[in-house]
């Protein structure tokens, strides 16, 4: 790899998370509904991308709201 | 002079009428009821009507009891509040199998405690996954100013009704923008508060860790004054403060003098309609701004709030969605199933992210009082619109007329939605934006702009 760009292998299967995911947690998905919802998966992968370009600090956690 | 039974009478005009004795609140409610009749067949706002218990608290009201500073305001609810005797539908066909209310949400018992009057349950988009105000149970909520348009969502049916004229306020929530982008697209004030401000009791919750509540009106004083009645501590909502009440009336007719005020820069300034900056910038003249502030990584801090918001949500209808997945608006039912289906490690660098973007923000908020932003990308799309073309690029309608609002939920801050106009044209709002338990600020903003005629909300 020299140009900088994913080989097509690192490209997820977006089908196949969803049958698998759907599987994994019980949550059965009608024929019906699955383009739809691989659909969906499509456009929340896209939507994250700003969020998974940022670089975070390793100490950063998320906002305390747990009191024992 | 306003006449006080028209449906140009706002919150506050009515109850200094029915205060003085001018008005009784029985000749109020029995001239909401036939405008609701009216208008009903065209903005479809409303999917429960209270009329017996409104007329009943009418008389109340006129034999001296639960008189406050809104006595004889009529005023309807977004129907995931509780309303007791009702099921609380949260705009699903699932939720009318539940129980019905015990007891009205907290926020209903406020308004009443101060002289309001509930008319009724309004239309929304499921479960408030919605921008768009459409829903395939009960149809859609359409625009009074276009009743080919969406309302926006997903308090269409607040929008509607307040912009119809139906009634002078109504309650909303906005998780990631649903009483703003309501409020753009049909012409209205509308007050997000900051986070916990208000007590979210006795409503259908979507994401805990960004559902908000709060008033959609014609007037900011109407705000204000709704406001104030709601505020409070309420231990029966985790989130909400107990920060002492700001009382937010009587700083009105301050101005804005002492208020720094930006204009929000690089991810607010693009991928919308010029209409959606060209509003800004007219509210941006009016009130002297020209400078320019950035949100650092906004386009992030939308990124994260979706992602919570899909897994937050999927995760408290999973059992619906196994169980009843038939049930489900078809636009709403893939979208939860997808959202059960979104990696861990995205929910926890979300939420990381955020204590981020909060802490900038909050620097920010030391150099500025207010940031104006647009409220949606563009005006009110059509009804059954799905795809929309904003800056040559085509996106889906429903993940994108947030895009504006979903970075300022996101972080709590407090923002009030003002109404712009160009004559000819469809509404649009301008966000006027204030650091955590600030909408004084905001609020006394929007009031200047009002007196000042840059920001007018008139009924359909």
């Amino acid at each position: 790899m020299t140009d900088g760009k994913k080989p097509d292998t690192m490209k997820p299967d977006i089908a196949k998370w969803v049958d698998e995911a759907s599987q994994a947690i019980g949550l059965p998905i009608a024929e019906e509904y699955r383009a739809n919802v691989i659909l969906n998966v499509e456009r929340s992968l896209a939507i994250v991308q700003p969020l998974l370009a940022v670089e975070l600090d390793k100490e950063l956690t998320p906002l305390p709201v747990y009191r024992p | 002079m306003t006449d006080i039974l028209s449906k140009q009478a706002t919150a506050a005009d009515i109850a200094r009428s029915v205060s003085s004795g001018k008005v009784k609140a029985s000749a109020v409610i029995e001239a909401t009821l036939k405008r609701i009749a009216a208008a009903e067949p065209t903005v479809n706002a409303f999917t429960d009507i209270v009329a017996d218990r409104a007329r009943r608290r009418a008389i109340q009201i006129d034999a001296g009891q639960h008189r406050g500073p809104l006595s004889g305001v009529p005023f309807a609810v977004k129907n995931l509040f509780d309303i007791e005797g009702l099921p609380t539908r949260a705009g699903s066909k699932i939720n009318l199998d539940g129980p019905k209310a015990r007891r009205d949400g907290a926020l209903v018992r406020k308004l009443e405690a101060a002289g309001a009057i509930l008319v009724g349950g309004l239309n929304m988009g499921e479960y408030a996954y919605d921008f768009t105000g459409e829903n395939a149970h009960y149809g859609p909520s359409r625009n009074p100013h276009d009743p080919t348009r969406m309302t926006g969502g997903s308090s269409g049916g607040s929008g509607a009704a307040v912009a119809s004229g139906e009634v002078p306020l109504a309650l909303g929530s906005d998780t990631n923008g649903s009483i703003r982008v309501p409020s753009s697209l049909c012409g209205l004030f509308g007050l997000k508060p900051t986070y916990g401000r208000l007590s979210r009791a006795g409503s259908f919750p979507f994401v805990d860790a960004f559902d908000h509540l709060g008033p959609l009106a014609r007037s900011t004083k109407d705000l204000a004054l709704s406001f104030d009645a709601m505020q409070g501590w309420d231990p029966a909502d985790p989130a909400c403060t107990d920060r002492p009440a700001d009382m937010t009336v009587l700083s009105l007719e301050e101005g804005i003098g002492g208020l720094r005020i930006a204009i929000a820069g690089d991810y607010f300034a693009k991928g919308g309609e010029p209409e959606a900056f060209e509003a800004v910038a007219t509210v941006a003249k009016a009130l002297g701004a020209t400078r320019t502030v950035v949100l650092p990584d906004a386009a992030a801090a939308r990124a994260a709030a979706y992602v919570i918001t899909a897994m937050e949500g999927a995760q408290l209808h999973l059992e619906r969605l196994k169980t009843r997945p038939q049930d489900f608006d078809g636009d709403t039912r893939e979208r939860f199933m997808a959202g059960a289906l979104l990696p861990g490690i995205w929910y926890v660098k979300a939420q990381r992210f955020r204590r981020r973007f909060r802490t900038h923000v909050l620097k920010l908020f030391e150099e500025v009082d207010i940031v104006l932003a647009p409220a949606t990308p563009c005006s009110a799309p059509k009804l059954g619109q799905t795809m929309m073309t904003i800056g040559g690029v085509e996106l889906a309608v429903r993940a994108n007329l947030g895009l504006f609002t979903q970075p300022i939920s996101f972080i709590g801050l407090p923002v009030v939605a003002v109404p712009t106009r160009v004559q000819g044209a469809m509404p649009i709002g301008v966000q006027v934006i204030a650091k955590p338990h600030n909408e004084q600020a905001a609020l006394r903003v929007s009031a200047w702009l009002e007196k000042q005629g840059v920001c007018i909300s008139s009924p359909a």
